[in-house]
């Protein structure tokens, strides 16, 4: 089993859809939610996805073709 | 002798010792140093902080060390020009420059940032330390570290051009070209760090090598005559930088060695990735990630790790935010060099755009103090601006020529706004 800390963002249409729902049942991940911010326009979610690497990966991918941002917590490095 | 209490979660506020951690356990919120400043105060005073060498350690008891400072021994204390000829073409009463273009030794203020991360990996003992970078960030961490004797590895993109990686290239660390996007560098850093023991600068070692920004906003204070200016004025990449600024004036305020801290900051980027300015300008706390497409490229941060404290500093100061093209960037680089003799790179350029828009708009009074932060120098980037300069005079060898010539070229007085 592996673990990932993401963070998500979410816009527009993607704030109404429970994706991180269908994602953690369609890919038999579990998400354990650390923090989140909500505004009527954009939503951020701080978690801990858990899961066999590869329906993590599969998960993210998941998230993000349905429009959520997925980024590493720590934000971009490269600077 | 350190006066550090811990680390502190910045969002849920937990404790936790001072050791290698870089987000909360529990919230995975962002680490930040606290001190004791009740027992700071006790030593550091403006008289002690004078007597000290000119360099960005004279504020020790403010940084994150254990033991004496090892690295950045000639970092810091740059100048804080007093501007003229800008400031009459902005038509403002007090204008001064903080000028880290010409900070030791990779001319950028990344120099004092990682003179603490070195010191500080040091103390840990680490051997190794490491980067993910495009310019100066991978110039100050490759330069440093052969001064201290650790080994470098610099990741950068591999489309990164030649000219930027002989700047690193040098001083000889480990440079590593990843064929691969932005996301997918990044991604690659954030596992490396995870999996090797190594002092990677911007990731475990980061809430020690952020404080080092402080000693800008210090300088800043004590130069002015040990007073805060009223506004200043900040490029942003991952956002950092005005939080720091703030936390160091915050701090001499509270050590009582200035009278008063009303500073309103403001924050700059570039209009292809400004993700700080967007959440200013529309209130939204929550930071919108973007694909960064600007050429303030040490500015293009898309997901910025300090985004919401940016955004809360900058409000909570009654401050605001403007971002700028890339021909204001440009026209500002040549305005900035044509006036006060200082070449910028893209970052300062953006600042200086931003400082124009603020007093345009009205948000800065003409007649209070105002200090604009130049963070890089423009010899690194000068494909920017190469084209957009004139031409030189192509003459014969005779006087004759070179008279007829020097008429077709305007001197003097030819920058306006």
């Amino acid at each position: 089993m592996a673990k990932k800390i993401v963070k998500l963002t979410f816009t527009g249409e993607t704030i109404k859809q429970p994706l991180t729902f269908q994602m953690a049942k369609k890919f038999d991940v579990m998400p354990n939610i650390r923090r989140a911010r909500v505004t009527d326009k954009i939503g951020e979610i701080v978690l801990e996805l858990d899961g066999k690497e590869e329906n993590l990966q599969k998960g993210i991918k998941f998230l993000e073709k349905a429009g959520v941002v997925v980024e590493p917590v720590i934000g971009d490095i490269i600077e | 002798m350190s006066y550090v209490k811990g680390l502190k979660c910045r969002e849920c506020g937990r404790e936790y010792p001072a050791n290698i951690l870089f987000v909360c356990e529990y919230c995975f919120g962002s680490i930040e140093v606290a001190y004791d400043y009740d027992k700071i105060k006790k030593v550091l005073t403006r008289q002690e902080i004078e007597k000290r060498p000119k360099n960005m350690w004279r504020y020790k008891e403010l940084l994150p060390l254990s033991k004496e400072p090892s690295d950045g021994l000639t970092t810091g204390f740059t100048p804080l020009v007093r501007s003229h000829n800008l400031a009459k073409v902005l038509g403002v009463k007090e204008l001064y420059i903080k000028d880290d273009s010409v900070n030791h030794p990779t001319l950028s203020f990344k120099d004092r940032v990682v003179a603490v991360a070195l010191s500080k990996a040091k103390e840990f003992g680490f051997r190794t330390v490491a980067c993910a970078s495009t310019g100066n960030l991978a110039n100050s961490v490759a330069a440093n570290a052969a001064i201290a004797g650790l080994r470098a590895f610099i990741f950068i993109p591999a489309d990164l051009e030649q000219g930027k990686i002989i700047a690193s290239s040098i001083y000889n660390p480990v440079l590593v070209k990843v064929e691969g996007n932005y996301d997918e560098v990044n991604r690659l850093c954030s596992e490396i760090a995870a999996k090797y023991k190594w002092a990677f600068v911007n990731i475990n070692i980061r809430p020690y090598y952020a404080e080092g920004s402080k000693t800008y906003g210090f300088e800043i204070a004590e130069q002015l005559g040990w007073r805060a200016p009223k506004h200043i004025i900040v490029p942003a990449a991952g956002g950092s930088l005005v939080t720091k600024i703030k936390k160091s004036l915050q701090e001499f305020y509270q050590l009582g060695l200035i009278p008063e801290f009303k500073t309103k900051l403001y924050v700059a980027q570039g209009e292809g990735c400004a993700p700080i300015v967007t959440a200013i300008k529309e209130d939204n706390e929550i930071i919108k990630p973007v694909k960064p497409k600007t050429i303030a490229k040490s500015l293009a941060i898309g997901n910025p790790a300090d985004g919401f404290y940016a955004y809360d500093v900058v409000k909570k100061s009654g401050g605001w935010a403007e971002a700028a093209s890339d021909d204001e960037i440009i026209n500002a680089i040549k305005l900035l060099a044509e006036t006060e003799g200082i070449f910028t790179e893209t970052a300062g350029g953006v600042t200086v755009a931003a400082t124009i828009k603020f007093i345009k708009e009205k948000r800065i009074p003409k007649d209070e103090s105002i200090v604009i932060c130049i963070t890089g120098n423009g010899l690194k980037t000068q494909e920017v601006v190469a084209d957009k300069l004139a031409k030189p005079l192509k003459i014969k060898p005779s006087l004759g020529s070179f008279e007829e010539e020097q008429k077709k070229r305007p001197t003097a007085d030819h920058y306006s706004i």
